[in-house]
Protein backbone atom coordinates (compact mmCIF):
# COMPACT_ATOMS: atom_id res chain seq x y z
CA UNK A 1 0.00 0.00 0.00
CA UNK A 2 1.71 3.39 -1.30
CA UNK A 3 0.69 6.79 0.20
CA UNK A 4 2.46 8.85 -2.42
CA UNK A 5 1.28 6.62 -5.71
CA UNK A 6 -2.29 6.88 -5.71
CA UNK A 7 -2.68 6.69 -9.84
CA UNK A 8 0.63 6.66 -12.14
CA UNK A 9 -0.65 8.68 -15.45
CA UNK A 10 -0.87 7.17 -18.87
CA UNK A 11 2.91 7.52 -20.24
CA UNK A 12 2.72 10.26 -22.51
CA UNK A 13 4.56 9.42 -25.77
CA UNK A 14 5.20 11.67 -29.19
CA UNK A 15 2.26 11.02 -31.59
CA UNK A 16 4.14 11.96 -34.88
CA UNK A 17 7.16 9.35 -33.64
CA UNK A 18 4.40 6.81 -33.00
CA UNK A 19 2.69 7.24 -36.10
CA UNK A 20 5.38 8.16 -39.55
CA UNK A 21 2.29 8.54 -41.34
CA UNK A 22 0.39 11.02 -39.23
CA UNK A 23 0.54 14.11 -40.93
CA UNK A 24 2.00 17.19 -39.51
CA UNK A 25 1.16 20.01 -42.26
CA UNK A 26 -0.39 23.39 -42.12
CA UNK A 27 -3.14 21.85 -44.16
CA UNK A 28 -4.21 20.03 -41.68
CA UNK A 29 -6.31 22.10 -39.28
CA UNK A 30 -8.11 19.14 -37.65
CA UNK A 31 -4.92 17.53 -37.02
CA UNK A 32 -2.79 20.83 -35.42
CA UNK A 33 -6.47 21.46 -33.46
CA UNK A 34 -5.08 18.94 -31.01
CA UNK A 35 -2.17 21.02 -30.03
CA UNK A 36 -3.68 24.02 -29.10
CA UNK A 37 -5.83 25.16 -26.10
CA UNK A 38 -9.21 26.66 -26.79
CA UNK A 39 -7.98 30.13 -26.70
CA UNK A 40 -6.18 29.33 -29.50
CA UNK A 41 -2.37 29.22 -27.62
CA UNK A 42 0.24 26.67 -28.46
CA UNK A 43 0.18 23.42 -25.79
CA UNK A 44 3.29 22.64 -24.00
CA UNK A 45 5.04 19.44 -25.23
CA UNK A 46 5.66 18.95 -21.46
CA UNK A 47 2.01 18.56 -21.59
CA UNK A 48 1.32 16.85 -25.39
CA UNK A 49 4.44 15.22 -24.61
CA UNK A 50 5.37 15.62 -28.30
CA UNK A 51 9.39 15.67 -28.89
CA UNK A 52 11.41 18.70 -28.97
CA UNK A 53 11.89 17.63 -32.71
CA UNK A 54 7.95 17.25 -34.13
CA UNK A 55 7.10 20.31 -31.12
CA UNK A 56 9.77 22.49 -33.33
CA UNK A 57 7.89 21.47 -36.62
CA UNK A 58 4.60 21.87 -35.23
CA UNK A 59 4.90 25.29 -34.17
CA UNK A 60 5.59 26.04 -37.41
CA UNK A 61 2.97 24.23 -39.22
CA UNK A 62 0.63 25.78 -36.24
CA UNK A 63 1.41 29.42 -37.37
CA UNK A 64 1.08 28.97 -41.55
CA UNK A 65 -2.12 27.46 -40.71
CA UNK A 66 -2.65 30.97 -38.73
CA UNK A 67 -1.80 32.67 -41.26
CA UNK A 68 -4.15 31.34 -43.79
CA UNK A 69 -7.20 31.28 -41.91
CA UNK A 70 -7.07 27.36 -41.13
CA UNK A 71 -6.56 27.79 -37.50
CA UNK A 72 -7.57 30.57 -35.31
CA UNK A 73 -4.98 33.30 -33.74
CA UNK A 74 -7.39 34.26 -30.72
CA UNK A 75 -10.88 32.85 -29.60
CA UNK A 76 -11.57 35.97 -27.91
CA UNK A 77 -10.84 39.12 -30.11
CA UNK A 78 -9.93 42.20 -27.52
CA UNK A 79 -12.11 44.80 -29.75
CA UNK A 80 -14.64 42.43 -28.28
CA UNK A 81 -14.02 42.25 -24.62
CA UNK A 82 -13.84 46.06 -24.83
CA UNK A 83 -17.21 45.87 -26.23
CA UNK A 84 -18.70 44.11 -23.36
CA UNK A 85 -16.83 46.12 -20.59
CA UNK A 86 -18.41 49.15 -21.76
CA UNK B 1 14.36 22.48 -60.10
CA UNK B 2 12.54 22.52 -56.47
CA UNK B 3 8.93 21.39 -55.61
CA UNK B 4 6.46 24.23 -54.53
CA UNK B 5 3.45 24.75 -53.33
CA UNK B 6 1.66 27.69 -53.30
CA UNK B 7 -1.89 28.24 -51.23
CA UNK B 8 -4.28 31.07 -52.10
CA UNK B 9 -6.93 32.64 -50.58
CA UNK B 10 -9.46 33.39 -52.98
CA UNK B 11 -12.70 36.49 -53.03
CA UNK B 12 -15.43 33.94 -51.92
CA UNK B 13 -18.20 36.38 -53.55
CA UNK B 14 -15.83 36.00 -57.73
CA UNK B 15 -17.74 33.98 -59.97
CA UNK B 16 -16.67 30.82 -60.86
CA UNK B 17 -15.09 31.45 -64.49
CA UNK B 18 -13.19 34.69 -63.17
CA UNK B 19 -11.35 32.52 -60.43
CA UNK B 20 -10.73 29.91 -62.95
CA UNK B 21 -9.49 32.70 -64.95
CA UNK B 22 -7.10 33.87 -61.98
CA UNK B 23 -5.81 30.28 -61.18
CA UNK B 24 -5.11 29.62 -64.78
CA UNK B 25 -2.99 32.81 -65.10
CA UNK B 26 -0.73 32.02 -62.07
CA UNK B 27 -0.05 28.52 -63.72
CA UNK B 28 0.53 30.41 -67.08
CA UNK B 29 3.23 32.45 -64.91
CA UNK B 30 5.32 28.92 -63.44
CA UNK B 31 4.97 27.57 -67.28
CA UNK B 32 6.52 30.97 -68.82
CA UNK B 33 9.19 30.81 -66.21
CA UNK B 34 9.62 27.04 -67.83
CA UNK B 35 8.18 25.44 -64.09
CA UNK B 36 6.20 22.59 -64.57
CA UNK B 37 2.42 22.72 -62.87
CA UNK B 38 2.17 19.12 -61.28
CA UNK B 39 -1.25 19.64 -58.64
CA UNK B 40 -4.20 22.34 -59.32
CA UNK B 41 -6.03 21.40 -55.88
CA UNK B 42 -9.15 23.11 -55.65
CA UNK B 43 -9.98 23.12 -51.85
CA UNK B 44 -13.35 24.84 -52.50
CA UNK B 45 -15.39 27.19 -50.07
CA UNK B 46 -14.17 26.33 -46.93
CA UNK B 47 -15.12 28.19 -43.25
CA UNK B 48 -12.57 30.46 -41.97
CA UNK B 49 -11.12 30.72 -38.59
CA UNK B 50 -11.13 34.23 -38.31
CA UNK B 51 -12.83 36.98 -40.63
CA UNK B 52 -10.43 37.78 -43.41
CA UNK B 53 -11.80 41.40 -44.95
CA UNK B 54 -14.78 40.47 -42.80
CA UNK B 55 -15.14 37.20 -44.64
CA UNK B 56 -15.98 34.02 -43.28
CA UNK B 57 -15.93 32.19 -46.00
CA UNK B 58 -13.17 31.56 -48.57
CA UNK B 59 -11.64 29.93 -51.63
CA UNK B 60 -9.28 28.00 -51.50
CA UNK B 61 -6.98 26.54 -53.95
CA UNK B 62 -3.72 24.80 -53.89
CA UNK B 63 -0.99 25.00 -56.12
CA UNK B 64 2.20 22.47 -56.61
CA UNK B 65 4.79 22.44 -58.80
CA UNK B 66 8.42 22.36 -59.87
CA UNK B 67 10.48 25.13 -60.72
CA UNK B 68 13.25 27.68 -60.14
CA UNK B 69 13.42 29.89 -56.86
CA UNK B 70 12.85 33.18 -58.71
CA UNK B 71 9.74 31.94 -60.25
CA UNK B 72 7.78 31.95 -57.02
CA UNK B 73 9.14 35.26 -56.93
CA UNK B 74 7.23 36.14 -59.97
CA UNK B 75 3.92 34.41 -59.07
CA UNK B 76 3.65 35.86 -55.62
CA UNK B 77 4.56 39.52 -57.62
CA UNK B 78 1.78 38.62 -59.96
CA UNK B 79 -0.73 37.10 -56.57
CA UNK B 80 0.17 40.31 -55.13
CA UNK B 81 -1.36 42.84 -58.05
CA UNK B 82 -4.79 40.43 -58.22
CA UNK B 83 -7.01 42.00 -55.87
CA UNK B 84 -8.93 38.88 -55.57
CA UNK B 85 -6.40 37.03 -53.49
CA UNK B 86 -7.00 37.71 -49.81
CA UNK B 87 -3.90 35.37 -48.70
CA UNK B 88 -1.20 33.13 -49.76
CA UNK B 89 1.62 30.76 -48.86
CA UNK B 90 4.05 29.73 -50.86
CA UNK B 91 6.33 26.53 -49.32
CA UNK B 92 8.82 24.41 -50.48
CA UNK B 93 8.42 20.58 -50.42
CA UNK B 94 11.01 19.16 -51.59
CA UNK B 95 14.95 20.16 -52.25
CA UNK B 96 15.10 18.13 -55.89
CA UNK B 97 12.79 17.25 -58.56
CA UNK B 98 13.48 15.06 -61.50
CA UNK B 99 11.90 15.41 -64.30
CA UNK B 100 10.82 11.89 -65.15
CA UNK B 101 9.78 9.67 -62.21
CA UNK B 102 8.17 13.07 -59.88
CA UNK B 103 4.79 13.51 -62.13
CA UNK B 104 3.20 9.90 -60.72
CA UNK B 105 4.47 10.51 -57.37
CA UNK B 106 3.96 13.85 -57.62
CA UNK B 107 -0.13 12.74 -57.67
CA UNK B 108 -0.07 10.31 -55.18
CA UNK B 109 0.33 12.37 -52.03
CA UNK B 110 -2.55 13.77 -52.83
CA UNK B 111 -4.82 11.19 -53.56
CA UNK B 112 -3.37 9.55 -50.14
CA UNK B 113 -4.45 12.25 -47.86
CA UNK B 114 -7.73 11.34 -47.59
CA UNK B 115 -7.05 7.56 -46.78
CA UNK B 116 -4.14 8.73 -43.81
CA UNK B 117 -7.17 10.71 -41.95
CA UNK B 118 -9.05 7.33 -41.09
CA UNK B 119 -6.23 5.89 -38.93
CA UNK B 120 -4.94 9.26 -37.75
CA UNK B 121 -8.63 10.61 -35.79
CA UNK B 122 -8.46 7.86 -33.75
CA UNK B 123 -5.33 8.58 -31.72
CA UNK B 124 -5.78 12.21 -31.86
CA UNK B 125 -9.23 11.71 -30.16
CA UNK B 126 -7.84 9.78 -27.24
CA UNK B 127 -5.05 11.80 -26.33
CA UNK B 128 -6.31 15.28 -24.59
CA UNK B 129 -8.24 13.27 -22.19
CA UNK B 130 -4.76 11.68 -21.29
CA UNK B 131 -2.85 14.71 -21.53
CA UNK B 132 -5.22 16.70 -18.85
CA UNK B 133 -4.78 14.54 -15.50
CA UNK B 134 -1.12 13.99 -16.39
CA UNK B 135 -0.39 18.01 -16.78
CA UNK B 136 -1.08 18.17 -12.47
CA UNK B 137 0.86 15.05 -11.86
CA UNK B 138 3.95 15.79 -14.26
CA UNK B 139 6.13 18.05 -12.02
CA UNK B 140 6.06 15.85 -8.87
Amino acid sequence: MSFKKKFTPKRKFCKFCAHKDYPLDYKRPDILRDFINERGKIIARRITGTCAKHQRRLTTEIKRSRQMALLLYTAVHSSEVQKKMG
Amino acid sequence: MRKYETLVLLNPEMPAESSQALIGGFTGVVERENGQILVVDDWGMKDLAYPVRKHMRGHYVRLEYAAQGNTVAELERNIRISDAVYKFITVQLDDAFEQGAAEPAAAEPVAAKPAVAEPAAEPAAAEPAAAEPAAEGGES
